[in-house]
């Protein structure tokens, strides 16, 4: 099993776009695949029609009064399931400080379910927190959108200088430009020369198309209701760069 | 857990209308009906079906889109839908694309390949049915034959989807409620097995075993013939050592034909069968005997693999043109009618011997079994610490005999009393079977590589061969020291018991 989370402390920066589209394509390609939106908002939870309601809340999960599987839900995709946040997740960081090894506890979770899944994707919340502490112990993979502009660059160094001093095994961080308009001139030179000898930055740049955001009407993944749109052809792309072999 | 997947169909003789089951669930959902799709749907598992025992349902399906694996359990958890290109059967796992496909059936199918066991052309009309939401919370399937004349009728599948199980539920009682039911899979044809009882006269029992032994090799030849896999071989030799043991148990019952014309009959079969199936053997075993290699590299064995395959290649076109000869349709054409004959009048009588009563099948099991455990008892006494390797072999022929005397007989003898000295048995079984395949192996071993020296094979490999007789060596030292106690556990007293239920003490 290997988990990818879609991280960044910055909001609205596609973090949800991308867990959706990409956990889509790997069910697609026949992977047995899980997404636990672990965002309050449930945005996630939302894009795939599935109400936003976890029997006995975030608390019950992270103290197993209820088992992982009970709360998940298939999605209406092949080998795609869904573990559903609710607004009782806003709460979740209490809940986590009152367990044992707080900050390994979702990777313990998951591995309640190793066997079911060959990849899961974690989207998590915009925020510093335990859960994104807990996030990064439990990835492999920490895909970070970035909006092509000086300060997310600064925020990604961040993010590798904390992965780089926490103990233990780290995820590997993958960054990609998000949402980028390449009639800016911003957008054009930060993408252009950002330096590419440090955390490794996807070839792969997501557009901002305004496809992406009908997803929100549609509620489904782009790569579903437009598979041969641009939008889902860049998500393609990108999935071909961060697939686990 | 999910509920498990139902299966409906309409009542028998009447036909099933797409409308009606449209209306009687729509009053609680919004049902969607996907485009109807033609499907080539090949169901696959192996011959001896352990994909179907093991709740797994495997096909291929063509569809306008491309080929794909389709994977359903029958315990309702989720299918799994790999696409696939240039799929041919019959073929082993290991040939599947890598994926979760392949991951879920290599283990079940082992060293079983999987082949067609059904080839339809179907229509699929499929629903979704969806809450107020647009949400999909359960799927229905419509199966149906895309040509009247087809054998498999319409089926309805309701597909939970997990976490959804309230909605499947509700749906199931939706459909039955509209007049389906569940529905009947045919199962396969069990094999008709006539009862036997100890009175019988021993001929009607000796001529039913030696028929189901004729059907099994009838059955394993056209994969053995076309190489499916190493079984097929196997089990056709089971079934051929297995005549060749009851015709030498049944000697007492039977005619004198069976001794001059059927035993050398069938051990010309046995004999011809068994180089393809020692090369199979050493081929089935490379990883095991790689994993002994301490100071030879795995890949050092890869000249070793070679030489195998083309030894099994030069012999397997032996076996096929024999299998394929009039003698051998001769033989399995006249001998079913020997045994048909045999079954017509079982009183036969041996000219020159004086009529008696015919042996009862009770009569002979306990006379065959007895004798047999008697060669056994003398023959493993005999054995001390420097008994040559020949007198284990020896003393393991008896075992097999007696080994076949109670399975042969378990129609007629006490079962729970047969079945434990069984188990018994096996574990010497077991003990000297190791000690003489080591024997063998290492012979084997050697020759192969003097063979392979002929052909001027790397030192390397041969030298991997030296460490792997080596290793044999040590096999066949342990198994010779467990040797008294497997044998002890046969003639302890309790065993010894249940022999003489079985009439093998007297
Ligand atoms: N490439 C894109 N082009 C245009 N719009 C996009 C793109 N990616 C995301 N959006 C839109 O931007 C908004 C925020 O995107 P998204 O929810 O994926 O970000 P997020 O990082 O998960 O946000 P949050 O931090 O609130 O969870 C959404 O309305 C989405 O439709
Ligand atoms: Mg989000």
């Amino acid at each position: 099993m290997k988990v990818l989370a879609t991280y960044n402390i910055k909001g609205g920066v596609g973090k949800t776009s991308t867990a959706v589209n990409l956990a889509y394509l790997s069910a697609r390609e026949g992977r047995r695949t899980l997404l636990w939106d672990l965002d309050p908002q449930a945005a996630a939870t939302y894009l795939f029609r599935v109400r936003p309601r976890v029997k006995g809340g975030s608390h019950a999960l992270v103290t197993r009064s209820w088992p992982l599987d009970a709360a998940l839900k298939a999605t209406d995709f092949d080998n795609l399931d869904l573990l559903p946040a609710d607004f009782s997740y806003r709460n979740m960081d209490l809940d986590l400080d009152d367990t044992k090894k707080r900050t390994r506890r979702l990777g313990k979770l998951l591995s309640s379910v190793a066997d079911d899944y060959d990849t899961v994707f974690l989207d998590c919340p915009p925020s510093v927190s335990l859960v994104s502490e807990n996030v990064l112990h439990a990835s492999d993979t920490l895909l970070v959108p970035l909006i092509p502009a000086t300060l997310s660059l600064r925020t990604l160094d961040q993010l590798t200088r904390f992965v780089a001093d926490s103990e233990g095994s780290r995820p590997e961080i993958v960054a990609f430009f998000s949402m980028a308009d390449r009639r800016k001139r911003l957008h054009r030179d930060v993408i252009d020369t950002i330096p590419r000898d440090g955390t490794r930055i996807a070839d792969t740049v997501i557009p901002s198309l305004a496809i992406i955001e009908q997803m929100a009407e549609r509620r489904a993944p782009v790569s579903a209701f437009a598979p041969a749109s641009r939008a889902a052809l860049c998500y393609e792309q990108l999935w071909a760069e961060v697939r686990p072999s | 857990m999910t509920s498990a997947i139902r299966a409906l169909q309409p009542p028998q003789g009447e036909s099933l209308r797409l409308e009606s089951m449209v209306h009687a669930l729509s009053g609680r959902y919004v049902v969607v009906a996907g485009a109807s799709r033609r499907v080539r749907r090949r169901r696959l598992d192996t011959f001896d079906r352990r994909l179907g025992c093991d709740g797994l349902a495997l096909e291929h399906r063509n569809v306008a889109t491309g080929e794909r694996l389709v994977l359903s359990r029958a315990d309702g958890s989720p299918t799994v839908t790999v696409t696939a290109e240039d799929l041919r059967w019959p073929a082993l796992a290991s040939a599947l694309p890598p994926g979760p496909v392949r991951d879920a059936i290599a283990p079940v199918t082992g060293i079983r390949a999987l082949m067609v066991v059904s080839d339809e052309r179907r229509r699929i009309q499929s629903l979704a049915l969806q809450n107020q939401d647009g949400k999909t919370v359960a799927r229905v399937e419509l199966d149906a034959p895309a040509s009247p004349a087809s054998a498999v009728p319409t089926e309805v599948t309701l597909y939970p989807l997990r976490g959804y199980d309230a909605s499947a539920r509700r749906a199931a009682a939706l459909l039955t409620g509209a007049g389906l039911l569940p529905l009947a899979r045919a199962a396969p044809p069990a094999r008709p097995r006539p009862k036997l009882h100890g009175d019988d006269p021993s001929t009607v029992l000796l001529t039913t075993v030696l028929g189901g032994f004729l059907e099994a090799m009838g059955e394993n030849l056209p994969g053995l013939l076309n190489d499916v896999d190493t079984e097929f071989l196997h089990d056709f030799r089971v079934a051929v050592r297995r005549t060749r043991s009851v015709l030498k148990l049944g000697r007492p019952a039977l005619p004198q034909v069976m001794r001059s014309r059927w035993e050398p009959a069938f051990k010309w079969l046995g004999d011809l069968t068994t180089p393809v199936r020692d090369l199979d053997v050493y081929e089935l075993d490379l990883p095991r005997l790689e994993g002994w290699l301490v100071s030879a590299d795995a890949a050092d064995l890869d000249a070793f693999a070679t030489h195998l395959r083309i030894r099994r290649t030069a012999e397997r076109r032996t076996l096929v043109r024999a299998l394929r000869s009039t003698r051998y349709r001769r033989l399995v054409i006249e001998w079913g009618e020997e045994l048909s004959l045999l079954a017509s009048t079982p009183h036969h009588q041996t000219p020159g011997v004086e009529q008696q009563e015919p042996l009862s099948a009770g009569q002979l099991g306990s006379r065959c079994i007895s004798r047999a455990h008697r060669r056994v008892a003398r023959g493993g006494a005999a054995i001390g610490a420097d008994s040559p390797a020949g007198d284990l072999h020896a003393l393991r022929k008896r075992c097999k005999e007696l080994r076949y005397a109670l399975e042969v007989f378990a129609p007629v003898i006490d079962a729970a009393a047969g079945k434990r000295v069984i188990g018994d048995l096996k574990d010497l079984q077991d003990v000297l079977g190791r000690f003489q395949d080591s024997e063998v192996q290492r012979q084997a071993l050697r020759g192969f590589a003097e063979e392979m020296m002929v052909d001027g094979t790397p030192a390397a490999a041969v030298l991997a061969m030296g460490e792997l007789i080596g290793h044999l060596d040590l096999e066949q030292d342990r198994a010779r020291r467990e040797f008294d106690v497997a044998f002890a556990r046969l003639e302890r007293p309790s065993s010894l018991h249940l022999m003489h239920r079985l009439g093998g003490v007297t």
